[in-house]
């Protein structure tokens, strides 16, 4: 029961989306069960991530509460989290600053202090990759003196200083670069790593349908 | 600009460089700066579910009429059921059926979207009357993806005319991910920009204003 | 081996250089750029297009350009507009604001020009469900209007209604839009993303299946001087500029120091 019921609805739900591909909506009835199929998924989906946010309160509350090292902080996540939540739930008829419209709590802590970490965060990894580059970035051998070489040559080409040095070799340099680096080479290896993962997509989609991957289940 | 306008600059200022300070070593504001993302973030989640699941996709429809919607209600219910060890295997009917429909679109459009028109764009014909520049690029495309996906076929030795076709794989892979690495460079540098731009133009203008 | 903050530090001075000495620059434009200008430019005035807002706060600086440059162009054309993202984390209030601010620029009347959808969960169902009806998985837009109130939405059953999808991505979601969306309703799909993922989407430029590509800031720079709407991307071209040879410098001086020891290494064994 634990374990088959779920194989049998994985089954049966994949089924339905596989084989209403080849029904019309308007007309068939499996055809029109897909679209309420799929809804439901975005509505039990978006569960998950409540889940997550609950899961994040337990951890942080208990090291809060068994005053483990750093425990200020993540007091400081729980009001944080709170100070968010909380306010977007109410209902703005009550006032401008619940809600999620722009003037509420919501939007300004969002668009004030969350947004601007989350692109210093990634912003930092410049830093790091000059770094990285200086120290690691080594023509070895032939096949990393080519990664270093169309590196180079792409660096050069998507900016204007680069790409007005690159036509001091020949006008056509940079459309040389673009046809027969981006849209030959570098598109023939994406292509082949395209087919190869989509090959293993299916394969998983088809291994989860039929329940031999069941690890999504967990234990027990 | 209103005071209002300034602070807001100020905390988003001060929340930028709080993380910037990790660049020189790991502080306490970096620290504090680290805790109120991951707080904010998941509360950001919270408004979000409530709304466009919760009470658009939910409430307001059954408030309507539509019954059905218990349905998906409860299954998303069984999710916390995770939480309680005991009951825990309830909350994979949920999953399931997330993941079965998702697995089922997966399937179909991999194969009808993906396998299919790119094998199809891969087969041409070697020599085109467009001239050597079209025969050339059909060549390079055709060998660039035979040999990339014997590269990353494992399931037999590479050698002989395998080994030969693998190790122009290599060629090529070597190629591809360095105009990766070139594209990934500047990705990073772009971000960059963009908080230094808001630094040095937003908040620095402020100082104008102040002082 | 000198401390790596004097690298950070050199970064740092050549992106606020420019800042202080403005410089700027020709933008030469790429054909896929070219091809995704073109194909909208050849929609028929008020033709129905959907613009995504797929990407998180953390890569603003390269695609909000992207998403601005292009509802330049698509309220211009007097385009009638339908957002929508498929990222939980802050792509409901980025969508928001930049549509709302830009409509407002153009005087567009939401409802009647422009609607946005807002986020739903699991893309692979939202993506796949707005095939068959938006309003199945879109009972409501991102103020809780219901979409049958939404005069816009009177002629807006599913993709067969919209002419061309342009999709502003940050992630992988740009291959289900492809996959699912192109592929089983033929809805062209133009694309615009983050400087990362732009080469994987060389190899959907060939096979016909995405119509014209905007890779980072520099497509959104290219997409800018097109529309001629000159943006943060157009101004970030020479910071970007500086850095890319800064970079470059640092590889040749790393390897200059590697062959130069790697010599003296082998002079000292033999």
């Amino acid at each position: 029961m634990r374990r088959v019921a779920p194989v049998i609805i994985a089954f049966l739900s994949g089924f339905v989306t596989v084989i209403s591909f080849c029904f019309n909506p308007d007309k068939t009835v499996l055809g029109g069960i897909e679209p309420r199929v799929l809804s439901w998924v975005t509505i039990v989906g978006g569960f998950t991530l409540l889940l997550g946010v609950v899961s994040i309160t337990r951890v942080n509350w208990q090291a809060v509460h068994r005053k483990k090292e750093g425990w200020p902080y993540k007091f400081l996540t729980l009001v944080a989290m709170y100070v968010m939540a909380v306010p977007a739930m109410l209902p703005s008829s009550w006032s401008p600053l619940f809600g999620d419209a722009e003037g509420s709590i919501y939007d300004w802590l969002f668009m004030h202090i969350d947004a601007p970490m989350m692109g210093t965060m990634f912003a930092m990894l410049a830093f790091y990759i000059a770094s990285a580059a200086y120290r690691a970035f080594r023509a070895r051998n032939p096949e990393s003196t080519l990664l270093l070489a169309a590196a180079v040559l792409v660096m050069l080409w998507r900016v204007p200083m680069g790409e007005a040095f690159l036509r001091l070799f020949g006008e056509n340099v940079p459309g040389f670069i673009n046809t027969y680096l981006m849209n030959g080479v570098n598109a023939a290896v994406q292509r082949g790593i395209v087919i190869g993962a989509a090959l293993g997509a299916a394969s998983m989609s088809l291994r989860i349908m039929l329940g031999i991957e069941r690890t999504y289940m967990g234990k027990g | 600009m209103s005071g209002i306008e300034i602070l807001q600059i100020w905390v988003a200022a001060f929340f930028t460089l709080a993380i910037f300070s990790f660049l020189y070593k790991d502080n306490p504001f970096f620290k504090l700066a680290e805790h109120v993302f991951a707080g904010l973030s998941a509360g950001y989640y919270v408004g979000l579910v409530w709304k466009s699941i919760i009470l658009q996709q939910l409430w307001y429809p059954m408030m309507a009429g539509e019954w059905l919607l218990v349905f998906p209600a409860m299954l998303g219910a069984l999710m916390f059921a995770r939480l309680v060890p005991k009951i825990s295997w309830v909350s994979r009917v949920s999953l399931a059926f997330v993941m079965g429909t998702t697995a089922g679109v997966f399937l179909v459009s991999q194969l009808n979207g993906m396998i299919l028109p790119q094998m199809q764009a891969t087969m041409l014909p070697l020599v085109l009357s467009e001239g050597a520049g079209a025969t050339l690029m059909a060549l390079v495309m055709v060998i660039g993806v035979i040999s990339t996906l014997i590269y990353f076929y494992f399931s037999k030795e590479h050698t002989g005319a395998l080994g030969v076709t693998a190790k122009v794989g290599v060629w090529f892979i070597m190629i591809a991910f360095g105009a990766h690495f070139g594209y990934t460079v500047m990705a990073r540098v772009s971000l960059l920009i963009g908080r230094v731009n808001f630094l040095y133009e937003d908040w620095l203008g402020t100082f104008l204003l102040i002082f | 081996m000198f401390d790596r903050r004097w690298i950070y530090l050199l970064v740092a001075l050549a992106v606020i250089f420019p800042l202080i000495v403005p410089a700027t620059f020709k933008v030469h434009i790429t054909p896929e750029a070219r091809q995704l200008f073109d194909a909208i430019e050849a929609l028929p005035d008020s033709s129905i297009v959907m613009l995504t807002f797929d990407y998180y706060p953390s890569t603003l600086a390269e695609t909000e350009p992207i998403s601005v440059a292009a509802l330049h162009h698509l309220f211009r054309k007097d385009c009638r507009v339908l957002t929508m993202t498929t990222i939980p984390l802050g792509g409901p209030s980025i969508a928001e604001r930049v549509t709302r601010a830009l409509a407002k620029e153009h005087g567009k009347v939401y409802g009647v020009d422009y609607v946005n959808l807002g986020f739903k969960y699991n893309y692979v169902a939202v993506l796949k469900g707005m095939g068959t009806s938006i309003e199945a998985i879109y009972p409501m837009d991102n103020s809780s209007t219901p979409l049958s109130e939404l005069p816009m939405m009177e002629s807006i059953r599913n993709y067969d209604d919209i002419s061309f999808i342009f999709v502003v991505s940050d992630n992988a979601i740009v291959d289900y839009w492809i996959s699912i969306v192109n592929a089983e309703y033929a809805t062209p799909v133009g694309i615009g993303v983050t400087a990362v993922s732009a080469p994987k989407y060389y190899a959907f430029i060939s096979s016909g299946q995405v119509t014209g590509l905007l890779g980072g800031m520099k497509g959104a720079a290219e997409y800018e001087r097109l529309v001629k709407a000159e943006g943060m991307a157009l101004k970030g071209m020479a910071m970007q500029s500086l850095v890319h040879l800064l970079i470059i410098a640092l590889v040749i001086i790393g390897n200059i120091g590697f062959f130069a020891s790697r010599r003296a290494r082998r002079r000292a064994t033999a």
